[in-house]
């Protein structure tokens, strides 16, 4: 909004004072609920149930991460290891069958692409409910239930279409002369893609493996249901299931959420900008 | 790899062979994507479609039984389906509405220069990022009624006298989880216009102020219109993800008080999650897969209108 050169009093209002005072009221209502939760989970129970409530914790103890993590009821480290082994698997799976279907998709011609390309987008706002009782019983016929397969499979359900639809505009910016060529020079097409296209798409395919990481990270409602020994839980319904205990312990489930939170909001920073890159690819194009 | 085999052939037939080879060579590309989404996606919508026919549910297996379109009548006679239609409207309407106007202005706000703004634009982004069960349960900490901190501000400022239980009072827990759901999404909006506004020339702009425009001027004819494209797309995806997303307020009230904050699709959640009714849930994610299809055809319609009146 601020531009040089201009003597309008409203836009050195808007650029000084109000821009000051949004930011900061932005930020903290972001944060707010952040640092409520950082703050509670590093206070001693006395002080979580104390009257008036206190913001900074008087004497922080890390005792609520320790208890969460090594929990017998709801182990956090057993959590941790479960959704750290699921997002990486989705992840891993998801970049293999998103990179070959996206760069046929940039390259080749097929009957219905651009159907199949809506398609895959609109995949994206079906909602996760109705895919719940049929794949549960799915998953059930299979004997599936309570592994990290049904898991890993339901998550290519909303991991798959928004990367291959994100990578075919990275495949589609890179000039097809560049695998021509190595294809004149005796590569085959597969070699080439390998060889060529994937290290020049690697910010786009490092991008769309963070997605599929954080998205799998956060995914609650397979996980729930798909699940139901406490060993096999992910932090999202291992968090759940604390809560739904008859006693919640906030100091413990707060340290739980930051262990949750922290991996993803690391990720995130990384990225940010591809993300922003790829999510307004579509739109900016109308 | 195909030379060889072409080689040996007669020419004209190697021709089309070797066409057609290629053709099935490059679908082998999409092969293992395709089998990945019949497997998770189309085939459980069959599935779904075919259990929505049947009386299904889990714990009474001996009842099972086809009963045609019998669930879609039960769900045209149930109260508590329309009620929930109605709260997803609200739930929909408010979210989005707050979530833009606020996002707007974040939007606006971090595309101005100032140091320490990438980091500013990360932190502000956080709320979007982290997992909805997050969301759910640090927000029903903060809005307990004894030691949450929502009550105590409110009471330290003189707003509040008596605790209010904000998720348990059907009068405010709607607005409650709203109010969490708006904190959530606040950021997918500044994100998507952050990259409009990024996208606007600033020359355009400058022309703009050498013509004398004001900043509000500037603001509703420059910066308004080319960023409708986006606008609509966006508030479009917000919209309906939405409409379908059920984790938020399954985790903080289950729907509850009185099915006072229960949107369709935690009804249809729940109605699978909690009552293992799965004939009568499919047929709610049936008609929920029907809403987004009818909004869908909408709104790509409109679109293309808005497309081809931008260029």
């Amino acid at each position: 909004m601020k531009r040089q050169g201009s003597g309008d009093l409203l836009e050195r209002i808007l650029g000084g004072p109000v821009l000051w005072a949004g930011l900061a009221l932005m930020t903290l209502f972001a944060m707010g609920p952040f640092l409520w939760a950082l703050s509670a989970s590093l206070k001693t129970r006395v002080e979580l149930y104390a009257t008036p409530i206190t913001y900074i914790p008087t004497h922080p103890i890390l005792r609520n991460y320790v208890e969460a993590w090594t929990s017998r009821l709801t182990p956090f480290s057993v959590f941790f290891a479960n959704s750290l082994w699921v997002s990486s698997v989705t992840m891993v799976a998801t970049i293999v069958i998103s990179t070959s279907a996206g760069y046929a998709l940039a390259r080749f011609r097929f009957i219905g692409k651009n159907t199949l390309m809506l398609v895959f987008l609109a995949t994206q706002m079906f909602p996760a409910v109705l895919l719940i009782p049929p794949l549960l019983s799915q998953w059930y016929a299979l004997g599936l239930i309570d592994t990290y397969q049904a898991l890993i499979y339901s998550n290519f359900s909303f991991t798959v279409p928004f990367t291959v639809w994100m990578l075919v505009g990275y495949f589609e910016s890179i000039p097809h002369e560049l695998e021509e060529s190595a294809m004149i020079d005796g590569s085959s097409r597969f070699g080439a893609m390998l060889k060529i296209i994937v290290p020049l798409a690697a910010p786009g395919i490092a991008a769309t493996a963070i997605f599929a990481f954080v998205s799998s990270w956060s995914e609650l409602l397979f996980a729930t249901t798909f699940t139901s020994s406490t060993n096999m839980r992910t932090l999202s319904a291992g968090l759940l299931y604390m809560a739904g205990q008859y006693e919640v312990q906030w100091g413990q489930l707060s340290a739980g959420v930051m262990i949750s939170t922290v991996p993803v909001a690391i990720l995130f920073t990384f990225l940010q900008k591809h993300l922003i890159k790829g999510l307004t690819a579509g739109a900016m194009k109308g | 790899m195909n030379k060889e085999a072409s080689v040996a052939m007669p020419a004209p037939r190697a021709l089309l062979s070797r066409a057609t080879r290629e053709t099935l060579a490059n679908y082998t590309y999409l092969l293992p994507a395709a089998i990945c989404l019949g497997g998770t996606v189309l085939f459980p919508i069959l599935k779904a479609i075919h259990m929505s026919l049947y009386h299904n549910v889990l714990s009474r297996p001996q009842d099972y039984r086809f009963i045609g379109l019998g669930n879609y009548l039960r769900m045209i006679h149930d109260p508590t389906f329309w009620l929930t239609l109605k709260n997803s409207f609200v739930w929909v309407i408010c979210s989005v509405s707050i979530q833009f106007v606020l996002g707007f202005l974040g939007a606006l706000f971090l595309n101005a220069e100032f140091k320490g703004r990438a980091f500013l634009r990360t932190l502000n982004l956080l709320p979007w990022i982290i997992p909805g069960v997050v969301v759910g349960l640090v927000w029903e900490y903060l809005y307990q009624p004894n030691y949450g901190p929502v009550n105590d501000i409110l009471r330290r400022v003189g707003l509040l006298t008596v605790p209010i239980a904000w998720l348990s009072q059907p009068a405010f827990a709607m607005a409650s989880v709203i109010f969490a759901n708006i904190w959530r999404g606040i950021p997918f909006f500044s994100i998507m216009i952050l990259a409009g506004l990024q996208a606007i020339p600033d020359e355009v702009y400058e022309a703009a102020t050498v013509d004398g425009a004001s900043v509000t001027q500037r603001f509703w004819h420059v910066t308004m219109p080319m960023l409708r494209p986006i606008i609509v797309v966006a508030t479009a995806t917000r919209i309906i993800w939405t409409f379908n997303y059920a984790d938020l307020i399954f985790v903080m009230t289950s729907g509850g008080p009185a099915n006072a904050t229960q949107i369709t699709s935690s009804y249809t959640l729940l109605t699978a999650y909690t009552d293992l009714d799965f004939g009568y849930a499919a047929t709610l994610s049936v008609i929920l897969l029907v809403i987004m299809l009818v909004f869908t055809a909408f709104y790509l319609k409109f679109t293309k209108g808005v497309e081809s009146v931008s260029g």
